[in-house]
């Protein structure tokens, strides 16, 4: 269900995920350390959602000593397919942590039917 | 010995991974060679957390880690020896969250590349520190230690006098 589709930049970043499907929404879970939150833009558009987070450029002064991560924006697309409520999709950023909610359309939530007896 | 979970990613990534490791080291300014192909190295079972920037000053070493998701309060920092010291966890999300605050219901991962668990780093440092002066800050993720040099380890200007 979510195929993920190719950064759209080499510049960017491409951040660790947690997917999950709850059901009535799926759930993304993004570590973007670094990102300012009120920058972060989320769209979603025919199927596709997609993820930019911009990291502000910052330097270590002096002479490096140990380099094992770089610093850029994180950028990420997952295509999710049909049956979603745009409008209705949210998302919220704490510690560097991006947490986006999908919703289903009411129309295809899985819906547990009661089997009344006799 | 802490146990860090590294996530696990479905094999396609990894060769996307190294895709994206070609193209970044063809596409990227030579003075940041390195850095982006070690950060294509996420989702691999081998790699270190946190991350780790390190640079030195003439008046301290600042170290630089990587810790979404975690508070001030989830990482001891402490200097040992010649070593600067992070320790801390980071929890995994339930198998079974509630969606929308509603009651748990059955649920499918379909990825878990975020890693979890405990961990610890030791980054050497090459020069005496002042540990009474560390300073730590954690803001959106990122963890920044400044640790002062020790007087004897800072660099002195000596006067050349005229005769």
């Amino acid at each position: 269900m979510t195929t993920e589709t190719q950064p759209q930049t080499e510049l960017t970043f491409r951040p660790d995920v947690d997917i999950c499907d709850c059901g009535n929404e799926v759930l993304i879970v993004a570590d973007v350390p670094g990102a300012n939150p009120g920058a972060i833009d989320v769209s979603f558009d025919d199927g596709v959602l997609s993820v930019h987070a911009p990291v502000a450029a910052r330097t270590l002064s002096g002479r490096a000593l140990q380099q094992e991560y770089g610093i850029g924006d994180y950028c990420r697309s997952f295509k999710l397919g049909e049956g979603f409520d745009a409008s209705l999709i949210s998302a919220e950023c704490r510690r560097g942590v991006l947490e986006i909610h999908v919703p289903r359309l009411a129309s295809v939530r899985p819906r547990k039917i009661a089997v009344r007896t006799a | 010995m802490p146990t860090f979970h590294a996530g696990i990613a479905p094999r396609f990534e990894d060769l996307r991974d190294e895709f994206d490791r070609v193209w970044t080291s063809l596409a990227t300014a030579p003075e940041r060679q390195g850095w982006p192909a070690r950060r294509a190295e996420r989702g691999s079972a081998e790699r270190l957390f946190p991350a780790v920037n390190a640079s030195e000053s003439d008046e301290a070493i600042v170290v630089e880690a990587e810790l979404p998701g975690l508070d001030a309060g989830d990482v001891e920092i402490s200097i040992a020896g010649d070593e600067l010291v992070l320790r801390g966890s980071r929890t995994r999300r339930p198998e079974q969250p509630a969606g929308n605050g509603e009651k748990p219901t059955a649920v499918t991962w379909q990825r878990r590349e975020r890693g979890s668990g405990e961990f610890e780093r030791r980054i050497e440092l090459p020069v005496p520190v002042d540990a009474t002066r560390v300073e730590a800050r954690l803001v959106d993720g990122v963890l920044t230690v400044t640790c002062p040099k020790a007087p004897q380890a800072q660099p002195r200007k000596v006067t050349v006098q005229s005769a």
